[in-house]
């Protein structure tokens, strides 16, 4: 019969998994290989050259600032296309392409002056014709950004994205080398919103509107040369030789190799094949921690990524404000972040510890067993944990994304809600799924959701996550779709005051809002770690870049040569 | 169903009686196991179940297999999910043995003749297939039942079909696609996965292989002396198939059934690996193999249990499958 192997044929199989069973405890016991010194004392002067190598348990989809995007294709986008300004190491918003820039008119007018004599990644001189047609190409409807909205401040937004008018009339072009944004009103946060990869200027390549088949070409250190990108496998970024900075990046080339388990990247980041290991599982997160010879190459990252249990307020029994009050009371935090202690903090608010305007004396969302009792009575839902009696009477549907850790966290709520009466029934679904039912109406009760700060401002969690505006007739990203008339005039006051004390008090009292109302159970902070080998220089935490390539340089000893060159043989 | 000197055979043969010794063992931890586990194998213990550094703790008094990535007992676990792994291999053996069996012995039996089949029947079996197409299972199955019904019930016209050649062709195509991909393909088209779904879409994809081995049997009894006169003195084809045919190729179909259990396993195993089996928190030895595989350093129990327990079981009903085999045909292989 066919597949059917005969016992001689499995023979070697099964041998094969037995061996690994045995072997598999033995390995127990081994310690972390080594880390590969480097070649010169620590204050050695940066060297040209080499090829870094990293790997991702995760793919990267679009790499068009137009497009749509996640974490892996923003740290990517970011080695590729140079912004009119960005953040420099201490947070603060310096200019990059931008030679200088002022602010005017109250803060409703940005006039930027370029750089002269940049080169884009096909040769031509970077204009503020590009400028403009870059913002348009990225804010155009027909393009599939989906933080587009994000800009919505600039004057003739509406009228531009509602396909009334053919330009973005608050971009101006007054020069060859003269931009300016008009604004609506005064905003805050502009300037940070610019620091995002959405509006950088993109290569004339690109055309005047989003495309899919087109190969990323910006002004960044790095670019894709054709070919270099295979989807679903690998990716290789090589030097921009016409980088607008002089001598950098120092690096040839970086390479990414998508989809790769966890435990293989240790192992090839063990056997110098990788020289960065970034979000190493728990297990071996605590082990590269507490080994001294390591200890001094990991890099915790910042606390920029909040996680919460989303429920949708207009499907039952989450339209009921008393039933989310419960959920709110009934998850104790200090379990979740016991999945991995490593990178998780308990979380009982919206803004997570390392973004500015966090405020501790926040007192949130607490784990409070009798009180999640009494909401679930009070929402005509009483249950009695001794007979298991009431509750919601029907299973409440949970969408999960498959592969991650979400998934261990749903199994985790689902005992602690069986415990009020509420019954989730888990739904594996993969990336794209999860998008597509989450974010539109109607399709599901409650689901597993995470941001990540995109620029350092409050308002990049506030108004995304839970403004009335953010929810859009085709998709959103307030999941919960939550709607308060008073958190939304509380946020929209928060972009228009300058004064930064005032401006952290309006998103407290929006916090405490949502604190309240409970359209997400906040779960816990992530803050992820990364190790590297010795020999990666220039590696440096950075309050919003998870990593910056073009300051890194490779100072590979002979032992790391030869792991280069023979990898595994060795 | 075997008789004393294949029993004696079977007795005999060493390897035999380990597979069934180690079938029996699994199937009496799958039922007793839940049972005798001191843990709930869904409920997460934070005081004993996590050790000082904050891992999952390993084997020891309080879990003897050690605690899982949420700290629930892997022992509770392996049992739990053994009884839920083996009732969907038998289920889904059960099934595919009966298509495949009805198939290989009607093939079989027509081989080299002409069939007037009812319009309702072919109907039904045409809808099947286009059922199969789109990765509906059970409508496909309810398609032929409607068919076969509407045939018996009500006289419908008939058409002459050559049913062997259809058929085998039918398992052809479906040969031509790897097992494994095909019962994939099905298990991520379905947007909830249950045991249900799981056993219906592993045996509606698992019976090619029978269909074939019990084709050949059928041929080469349908062809002995005594069927032959059977048939010449007016005996019934239901008759001939039940006298006849059946008893001869139970053998054949026992064996086949028994090594079919190992593969539903790993394609089991394999679908719930792949996070298209059931959802958590319900477990089973291919998702708990998945859910440890990062930790296989770190806490190599999360993934030697559920190996393991794949492993015996895919060995144990091979070696049971062979036994039974050399038993019930000593001149074969």
């Amino acid at each position: 019969m066919r597949s059917i192997p005969t016992m001689g044929e499995l023979s070697p199989a099964l041998s094969a998994v037995a061996l690994a069973l045995v072997a598999g405890p033995l390995a127990c016991g081994q310690p972390l290989a080594a880390p590969l010194a480097a070649a010169h004392p620590a204050d050695a002067a940066p060297v040209r050259g080499g090829t870094l190598r990293m790997a991702s348990y995760t793919d990267v989809r679009n790499l068009d600032p137009a497009g749509p995007s996640d974490g892996l294709a923003q740290q990517v986008a970011h080695e590729i296309f140079a912004g009119l300004v960005e953040y420099d190491a201490r947070g603060h918003v310096v200019p990059d392409l931008a030679d200088h820039f002022d602010a005017e008119d109250g803060g409703r007018t940005y006039r930027f002056v370029l750089r002269q004599g940049v080169r884009m990644q096909d040769g031509e001189e970077l204009t503020a014709d590009d400028v403009k047609r870059s913002v348009e190409r990225a804010l155009h409807p027909s393009a599939p950004s989906t933080l587009a909205s994000y800009f919505a401040d600039i004057a003739g937004y509406e009228d531009f994205v509602s396909n009334k008018a053919a330009h973005l009339s608050g971009v101006v072009v007054e020069g060859r080398y003269v931009v300016t944004f008009h604004l609506g009103h005064p905003d805050a946060a502009f300037l940070s919103l610019l620091t995002m990869t959405t509006l950088r200027p993109v290569c004339r390549t690109a055309g005047d509107r989003y495309v899919d088949t087109w190969l990323p070409c910006g002004a960044g250190p790095f670019r894709i040369l054709p070919g270099g990108w295979s989807r679903g496998n690998a990716l290789r970024l090589v030097r921009h030789e016409g980088y607008f900075r002089p001598g950098l990046p120092y690096l040839d080339a970086i390479e990414w190799t998508f989809n790769q388990p966890l435990l293989s990247q240790r192992f090839r980041f063990e056997d110098g094949d990788l020289d960065v290991l970034q979000s190493p599982t728990q297990a071996d997160t605590a082990r590269f921690q507490a080994d001294p010879r390591w200890k001094a190459f990991g890099i915790v990252q910042a606390d920029t990524i909040v996680w919460g249990e989303s429920m949708n307020t207009r499907i039952p029994p989450f339209d009921n404000v008393e039933v989310r009050r419960a959920v709110a009371a009934a998850i104790d935090r200090s379990q979740y972040s016991l999945i991995r202690p490593a990178n998780m903090s308990p979380l009982t608010e919206l803004l997570p510890r390392s973004v500015p305007g966090y405020d501790p004396s926040l007192e949130g969302q607490r784990y409070d067993y009798a009180a999640a009792l009494e909401h679930m009575k009070r929402a005509g839902y009483p249950y009695d944990p001794t007979t298991g009696a009431g509750g919601w009477p029907q299973p409440i549907d949970y969408v999960v994304t498959d592969y991650s850790v979400s998934v261990m966290t749903s199994q985790l709520l689902q005992q602690m809600l069986a415990k009020i009466g509420l019954r989730l029934s888990l739904r594996l679904v993969s990336w794209p799924a999860y998008q597509a039912i989450t974010q539109q109406p109607g399709r599901s009760a409650m689901s597993a959701q995470g941001w990540t700060m995109d620029y350092l401002d409050p308002s990049t969690f506030f108004e995304p996550l839970f403004t009335t505006g953010s929810i859009g007739s085709e998709s959103t990203n307030n999941t919960a779709f939550y709607s308060n008339p008073r958190y939304d005039a509380l946020v929209a006051n928060a972009r228009l005051t300058e004064h930064t004390a005032a401006r952290y008090a309006l998103y407290r009292e929006a916090n405490g809002i949502v604190c309240d109302e409970a359209p997400w159970a906040f779960t816990y902070g992530q803050h992820d770690f990364d190790v590297h080998q010795p020999y990666v220089r220039g590696l440096a935490v950075h309050p919003v870049e998870r990593l910056l390539a073009r300051e890194i340089w490779l100072d590979r000893g002979v032992g790391s040569r030869v792991h280069a060159l023979f990898g595994g043989l060795w | 169903m075997l008789d004393p000197r294949a029993r004696a055979r079977f007795a005999r043969n060493r390897s035999a009686v380990a597979g069934a010794t180690i079938v029996g063992v699994l199937v009496t931890f799958a039922l007793v196991g839940p049972l005798l586990a001191r843990h709930d194998p869904f409920e997460s213990d934070f005081a004993a179940g996590i050790s000082r550094d904050l891992l999952p703790v390993g084997p020891g008094k309080a879990f003897p297999l050690g605690a899982d990535r949420l700290f629930r007992d892997v022992l509770a676990r392996l049992a739990y999910a053994g009884r839920l792994s083996l009732a969907i291999a038998v289920a889904a053996t059960l099934l595919a043995t009966a298509i495949g069996a009805v198939t290989g012995i009607v093939a079989g039996y027509y081989e080299g003749r002409r069939v007037r089949v009812p319009w309702a029947a072919s109907a039904g079996a045409a809808a099947a297939l286009a059922a199969l197409a789109m990765g509906r299972p059970l409508v496909a199955l309810l398609s032929i039942l409607a068919g076969t019904l509407c045939a018996l019930v009500r006289r419908s016209p008939a058409i002459a079909l050559d049913l062997d050649g259809i058929l085998m062709r039918f398992v052809d195509v479906l040969l031509a696609f790897p097992f494994l991909l095909l019962v994939m393909s099905i298990g991520a088209a379905l947007q909830h996965t249950s045991a249900v779904t799981i056993f219906v879409t592993l045996g509606a994809t698992g019976w090619l292989g029978i269909a074939r081995v019990l084709r050949a049997k059928t041929l080469q009894v349908r062809s002995l002396e005594y069927v032959v006169a059977s048939r010449a003195l007016g005996q019934s084809t239901p008759s001939l198939l039940r006298k006849h045919i059946l008893p001869n190729i139970a053998g054949p179909l026992v064996v086949s059934a028994t090594v079919l259990v190992a593969q539903m396993i790993v394609a089991d195993s394999v679908l719930s690996y792949l996070g298209a089996g059931i959802a958590p928190p319900t477990p089973t030895w291919g998702r708990m193999l998945f859910e440890g595989q990062d930790y296989v350093i770190a806490a190599p129990w999360l993934v030697a249990a559920p190996g393991t327990a794949i492993l015996l079981a895919v060995w144990g009903f091979n070696m049971l499958g062979e036994g039974l085999r050399d038993a019930l045909d000593p001149h074969d292989g």
